[in-house]
């Protein structure tokens, strides 16, 4: 272990106590959290935001008597929105920091290419993003919102408060929204909307002229019906997409527009006066009314800046890592399989109100919230369900409806109810 | 007459109100739908609250839409303003206002479905109201939810109506709503075809709505209005679908049902006489589906033609939901036409997008056009040189707030600072690699990384606003088609402005006469007195600055991070290449072809643009192998080696 | 003549022997070995960088002996990795739905094994079809027929293209790189088949070694690396070294001189980019394994031109040069960006190494192509002219 250390002390990451390294005695082994989001690169805008988020969760776990009576010590490594490096960082966390649980990851991809290590290792994951679904791994914690807590409720928004019979399905090229739009297709046609009417487009990252797609959008609406824009366009791309929205005067009231992918972080590199009334669909909001919220975004503005805005994937870490503490307390021991026991029924008072729950399939029941851009950057909240249990196996998607993920009882994540065979233990990679 | 009659109604509305108290007591009566609205129920409430005839209902309605309004603890609704957490209380019916901690209060939030709603409750009361702002959003929360009810309001408010633009807004709008709405078929028929002439997606929407079909299916014609008679053969399981729901015809089998119905009737491992082992072959499931049949232990399984023998006996067909046939006859007439006039609007408008993207294209490579074009300098750097432009735009919007100005200030501070950056780069290292084309390459590449980074260290990898002033904000619109933004219109003259300045440089000034005199011999050159040192400096420090501007347009358009130089630096070497280097009309017509060309194969396949990337990509390649001194060649001895 | 190869070519023999070395030591210290002194991610790093240092004499013999500024072989490498991804997931998707599918009431219809696969396959990116592309995916022999063929035969189609334009110089480096990006957003679209932006990953689970841990599998694929980087440096060695290096260096020096001579330079240069691509393909298919997951980023044109920077700090026009180019970079790279290297603290602003690595390797690139042509391999040259000039 020593000499280990000592020969690849500089290859290996940095590694640094969140709160000083004054571990207790008792503690000779002190417990570590492995901290596994980009610094560098281009994710690292989103990413480095849940670095600080973790940081400071430890750090105030920390101030609160740490877990198990010893302090936790954060090992943040860096891969640098490279995929394969995330599987190299991760082997890199659970062999040479043998870290007792990772948080991490942003992208669906990095997420792909973390799981085989994680799951030939048994590492524990906290996912904490919005993503595609269809996947259940023993390994993971999906914190953040699947299809059927995010997707589908928005739609169902646009079916039934605003009328809406027309769908633009507008996403970036890859792998969450090509699955989103595939199940949303799906879901649109089983309440009756026609295929005509479902418009679907692709454009890469960062696609900037969206002249021509907004036109196609306005056109849509030539025979009468309400249109919609369901957009999964991610990061950077947006801008171009609202500037391109704006200037064609296309206001919320005729062609309302509602986003998967764009929170406050996003906002804040945009001017808002002309697409206030657009909508987007998380389960949290900065302007969330309560007292836990406030506490939290005050917190959050001590440890990182007055200015800072806070986001979904922040308030899933939050319920995640404190579920993680929780959940540690209650097994008595960081002991991976021990702790993911513990984990089942877990309960923790969401931001926004509410409690999660965490569902034996390894998802979070979580409010879903609809909110209106408003012309400071934020969201108006107009629309809060109750909790929504996560569904790893999309119901709308002939393939996977019939399948179920349970690994509490069942023991299997990919279930097939049909055949009552486990499909397969290890997840689609 | 029509007057006489409204004036009537406000009159017994007015009376009523008199009786009827108050307006909080209606509200009362409605409080869950007012509450927590929904579009489908709110509208109960709204009639009776407009039914009330009070005065005080546009008031509440105007508030509720715009979210004043808000619940206290008890259930009373308040027209309220919140500063600070404190809100200003007014009583709906009197008027009295307080102040009262914003605890125990909630605000109502009416979602956009609501909002339109309520705004066609309020159309009647603000058609005629003085104030303009109130008919502008009444007009327009007509044209968003046309109703048939409306057209009388419509009709009375038009010859009252002082604003010009509103007026004939209001004569256009009731003039779609006769087209569905009037009362005879001649006044449908002559609002139809006056619709005609016109490209507007309301126009086309009015008449796609008359044109409505549903289609259907029997055994023999129906006596209606058909719209058209249907092949069922074109795409016959979607067609046997239509009979399956029509409950003419019985459901195919799916392949999972076989299976279930195989697996339901297994009998000491064997499956009609058939031995399990056989099943992984599909002609054994069906030979054993039809043994099942046969024992009549399963439906009979439908084939392929007992599908076909149903099809064609049987006609499909659509009808239109209009039963009057010179209605829709008219309609379709009209359609034809709006359409024609739509698809030659259409193709003015892709025209338009591709003379914008070519010319973002040529902006982006206008500088390589000298840099690389003229002077023979591959600066792998380019990009970083857009992307420190950009960045200099938005440092300048960080200390001047008005964004006209910033602009103005920017575009000369771009130039000027990608100017400076460009001669330091000459100096320092392309000067010493004039002879080593591949390894200026790579040097500038190197820089080129460094740059980006350093502007991720500075200014992080989020993206920064560069917002456009307000006057270049909108679009220029000609109709539905056919709109373009002033930005995009911005970039197109700015391009041509810089066509023209480096065609007058190059070609009417000492400066152009002493670069060109460089470019083809520098020993001559110099043995004339030009100093070939400074003139490489100074072409190049002048690409560099048109880089700079053009990167404030891009990211005026577009965005502002550090990797926008990558985005843009194949492509921009690209429309070199392929225009023809050393020629500046060159790049204008590579920047054409690669523009025109994108917008052409993003026509073709509208769903994936990406395509269209690649394929004009390896397009650009194959045109080069083919004509590798791109489309204007250089001839003679000017084409150099 | 096996002899006189290595007396032609020393270094070859010196290249040889400390290739060997090195694996025997890494062998030694691997966890497999029982040691435990290396990690297996270190091994990985390590098995990668020796197929790194492949690609880079590629590069080398196309760049540095032809003078051909190909900014696509990395393209090529990772041709050669989604051509061997593309079994490694059929098979091991195959394994588990034919498991999964054993205890099925009726024997599986071939159609549903292969819809099955499909949709484990296919589901991430919605969709459970096979694309046509991967007609051949279920044959080992077929794919690894693949790894060389495809790049292959890009790189012919491509170099027959334009070298007989004669497009030269930095017009070609500009044409590889558009080649490179059309390749990039060509397996960056869903429509592709390659599963888009997501790639193909769990490469590191082999199929039909699932029982070996990956301690085990790391160390024979690193083994598999270092054979190959082996046998790709002495190929490139005596391609270089003999009548047929002369000619191809000749071209490189002047081309139009050559040619005037009689040499059909034009087939010269179609063969040293193919093999060159050829031997990339086979880099990659030795990489991706290792690394796990192969995605279109990893054949964006920056990668190329990285491989280029790589060769140029190495040191051009020796292969040894290449091998020190990528193993020195890459490495100081992972070191830099790791964390590795401490923080300067320089009073009103702290260095962190992870921010400003590419600067520094930006400015080193920039010094090295104005002030070192020759690289770090020049560096050798020093030392022996200094030995040379010693009494």
């Amino acid at each position: 272990m020593t000499i280990r250390n000592t020969l690849f002390s500089s290859f290996s990451a940095l590694a640094f106590a969140a709160s000083g390294t004054a571990a207790f005695a008792e503690c000779a082994d002190p417990i570590k959290v492995g901290v596994l989001h980009s610094l560098s690169g281009t994710m690292a805008i989103s990413e480095t935001t849940l670095k600080d988020t973790m940081l400071m969760l430890i750090a105030q776990q920390n101030a609160a008597g740490g877990v198990l009576g010893c302090q936790i010590e954060a090992v943040v490594v860096d891969p640098a929105s490279d995929w394969p490096l995330f599987a190299e960082k991760a082997r890199e966390l659970l062999t040479v920091h043998e870290t007792d649980v990772i948080f991490g990851n942003w992208t669906s991809v990095s997420r792909k290419s973390v799981l085989p290590v994680i799951e030939e290792l048994n590492g524990l994951l906290f996912y904490p993003v919005q993503y595609e679904g269809e996947e259940s791994s023993r390994n993971v914690f999906y914190t953040g919102a699947a299809p059927n807590q995010q997707a589908i409720p928005a739609v169902d928004y646009f079916l039934e408060e605003l009328g809406v019979e027309k769908f633009a399905l507008l996403g970036t090229d890859y792998v969450y929204p090509r699955t989103t739009n595939n199940i949303l297709e799906q879901y649109l046609t089983d309440n009756g909307i026609a295929a005509d009417d479902i418009f679907v487009n692709y454009t890469p990252f960062g696609h900037s002229d969206w002249a021509t797609i907004v036109a196609d959008v306005m056109a849509l609406g030539e025979d009468g019906k309400q249109v919609g824009v369901i957009s999964t366009i991610n990061g950077d791309a947006n801008i171009g997409f609202y500037k391109e929205l704006a200037a064609a005067g296309i206001s919320a009231d005729d062609i309302p527009v509602v986003a998967f992918s764009v929170g406050e972080e996003e906002l804040s590199g945009l001017d808002t006066t002309n697409l206030v009334g657009h909508l987007a669909a998380w389960n949290y909001f900065m302007s969330a009314d309560s007292g836990a919220n406030t506490a939290f975004i005050e917190s959050w503005q001590a440890f990182a800046g007055e200015d800072r805005v806070t986001n979904d994937p922040m308030e899933a870490h939050y319920i995640g890592f404190n579920m993680w503490v929780a959940a540690v307390e209650a097994a008595g021991t960081t002991d991976v399989d021990a702790v993911r026991e513990a984990m089942y029924g877990q309960e923790f008072p969401n931001l926004t109100g509410g409690t999660a729950v965490m569902l034996p399939n390894h998802h979070l029941a979580k409010p879903v919230l609809i909110g209106e851009i408003t012309a400071d950057g934020q969201f108006d909240i107009i629309s809060q369900t109750t909790e929504v249990p996560g569904d790893a196996w999309t119901d709308f998607l002939p393939d996977s409806a019939v399948l179920v993920s349970d690994w509490k009882d069942l023991g299997c994540g990919m279930y097939n109810t049909e055949t009552e065979t486990c499909v397969q233990l290890t997840s689609n990679y | 007459m029509r007057h006489v009659f409204l004036a009537l109604i406000m009159l017994f509305g007015a009376t009523l109100a008199a009786s009827a108290q108050t307006l909080q007591p209606i509200i009362q009566s409605h409080v869950e739908e007012i509450a927590s609205p929904s579009r489908n129920s709110v509208g109960v409430a709204l009639d009776d609250l407009v039914a009330s005839g009070l005065p005080q209902v546009t008031d509440f309605l105007e508030q509720w839409v715009e979210k004043n309004v808000w619940q206290s603890g008890d259930g009373t609704f308040f027209i309220a303003a919140e500063t600070d957490n404190v809100l200003t209380l007014t009583d709906i019916d009197t008027g009295e206002q307080r102040t009262a901690p914003a605890e125990g209060f909630t605000q109502l939030k009416p979602n956009g479905g609501v909002r339109r709603v309520i705004g066609t409750a309020l159309v009647q009361f603000q058609l005629s109201d003085p104030d303009l702002t109130r008919r502008e959003t009444a007009v327009a929360s007509i044209a968003r939810r046309p109703e048939a009810a409306q057209m009388a309001p419509l009709l009375a408010s038009i010859d009252g109506e002082t604003d010009a633009a509103l007026k004939t807004r209001k004569i256009q709008l009731a003039n779609l709503l006769s087209a569905r709405f009037a009362q005879t078929p001649t006044d449908r028929i002559a609002a139809i075809d006056s619709l005609a002439t016109d490209t507007s997606v309301e126009v086309r929407a009015v008449l796609n709505q008359i044109l409505s079909t549903s289609s259907g299916v029997a055994l023999s014609e129906p006596d209606s209005n058909t719209a058209a008679i249907i092949d069922p053969f074109l795409e016959p399981d979607v067609s046997y679908a239509t009979l399956v729901e029509a409950g003419l015809a019985p459901a195919r089998q799916t392949a999972a049902e076989i299976k279930g119905a195989l697996e339901a009737n297994i009998v000491d491992g064997r499956i009609g006489g058939l031995p399990l082992v056989q099943m992984d072959n599909p002609d054994a499931r069906v030979a054993a589906y039809g043994a099942l049949a046969a024992d009549g232990k399963v439906p009979e399984l439908i084939t392929e033609s007992a599908r076909d023998a149903a099809l064609s006996s049987h006609l499909f067909f659509e009808l239109y939901d209009e039963p009057n046939p010179d209605i829709t006859q008219a309609a379709e007439n009209a359609l034809a036409s709006v359409e024609t006039r739509v698809a030659a609007a259409q193709t003015v408008d892709l025209t338009l997008d591709a003379l914008s993207l070519a010319s973002i294209f040529f902006l982006a490579a206008i500088g390589l056009a000298i840099t690389f074009g003229v002077m023979g300098v591959i600066n792998m750097a380019h990009g970083e040189f857009i992307m420190m432009g950009a960045y200099t735009g938005y440092v300048v919007q960080l200390f001047i707030p008005n964004y006209t100005v910033s602009i103005l200030v920017a575009l000369p501070l771009a130039f000027a600072v990608t100017f400076a950056a460009g001669v330091v780069m000459e100096r320092l290292v392309i000067r010493r690699l004039y002879h080593r084309p591949l390894e200026t390459l790579l040097a500038t590449f190197g820089i080129s990384i460094a740059l980006q980074q350093i502007a991720k260290n500075v200014f992080g990898t989020q993206a920064r606003p560069l917002t456009s002033p307000d006057w270049l904000a909108g679009a220029w619109i000609v109709n539905d088609v056919i709109q373009i933004s002033f930005i995009r219109i911005a970039i197109f003259v700015m391009a041509l402005i810089f066509l023209a300045l480096i065609i007058y440089i190059l070609k009417r000034t000492r400066l152009g006469l002493e670069v060109r005199a460089v470019t083809q011999n520098p020993g001559m050159a110099s043995s004339m007195g030009i100093n070939p040192n400074r003139i490489n400096m100074m072409t190049f420090g002048l690409g560099s600055g048109i880089a700079g501007i053009a990167g404030v347009a891009i990211g005026l358009y577009a965005k502002v991070t550090s990797e926008m130089g990558s985005d843009y630096i194949v492509q921009s070497f690209m429309t070199v290449v392929v225009g023809g280097v050393g020629n500046v009309w060159g790049t204008l017509a590579g920047a054409a072809m690669i523009g025109f060309g994108q917008k052409g194969i993003e026509w073709l396949n509208p769903s994936n643009t990406l395509a269209a990337q690649t394929y004009m990509i390896l397009f650009v390649i194959l045109f080069i192998q083919f004509r590798p001194k791109g489309i204007v060649a250089l001839k003679g001895r000017a084409a150099g080696d | 003549m096996e002899r006189s190869f290595f007396a032609k070519n020393p270094s070859a023999l010196w290249f040889l022997l400390g290739l060997s070395l090195f694996t025997i030591v890494v062998t030694i210290l691997s966890e497999a070995s029982g040691t435990a002194l290396i990690s297996t991610s270190f091994l990985k790093t390590l098995g990668k960088t020796l197929c790194l240092c492949l690609v880079a004499i590629a590069m080398d013999v196309v760049w540095g002996y032809c003078g051909i500024l190909s900014l696509g072989h990395f393209a090529f490498f990772g041709i050669g990795g989604y051509a061997i991804g593309m079994w490694l997931m059929y098979a091991r998707t195959a394994e588990i739905v034919v498991t999964s599918l054993e205890n099925a009431t009726l024997p599986p219809t071939p159609d549903e094994i292969t819809n099955a696969i499909g949709g484990q396959i296919f589901g991430v990116v919605g969709s459970s079809d096979f694309p046509v592309i991967w007609a051949f995916s279920h044959s080992l022999t077929l794919q690894l027929l693949a790894v060389v063929l495809v790049p292959g035969l890009l790189a012919l189609v491509f170099g027959w293209l334009a070298f007989r334009s004669r497009v030269t110089g930095v017009y070609l480096s500009i044409l590889t790189q558009a080649m490179t990006l059309a390749l990039s957003l060509y397996f960056f679209q869903n429509d592709t088949g390659l599963r888009g932006n997501n790639g193909l990953s769990g490469l590191q689970n082999i199929p039909g070694l699932e029982a070996q841990s990956q301690a085990t599998v790391s160390l024979w694929l690193f083994w598999a690396s270092a054979v190959a980087l082996g046998a790709g440096y002495v190929l490139f060695a005596w391609i270089v070294s003999g009548k047929l290096g002369s000619v191809i260096r000749a071209i490189r020096d002047n081309e139009a001189r050559v040619r005037f001579l009689g040499y059909h330079v034009e087939g010269y240069k179609l063969f040293v980019f193919t093999i060159t691509a050829i031997v990339a393909g086979i880099a990659g298919a030795l990489y991706y394994p290792q690394a796990g997951i192969i995605n279109p980023a990893e054949i964006a044109p920056i990668a190329s031109i990285y491989l280029a920077v790589w060769v140029a700090i190495g040191g051009r026009g020796r292969l040894y040069g290449a091998v020190i180019g990528a193993a020195v970079v890459s490495l100081m790279s992972s070191w830099f960006t790791g964390g590795g290297a401490p923080d300067i603290n320089l009073g009103f602003y702290v260095i962190n190494w992870t921010d400003w690595w590419l600067v520094l390797l930006g400015l080193t690139f920039v010094a090295v192509t104005l002030f070192f042509p020759k690289g770090i391999g020049g560096l050798f040259d020093l030392l022996q002219k200094r030995k040379g000039d010693a009494p």
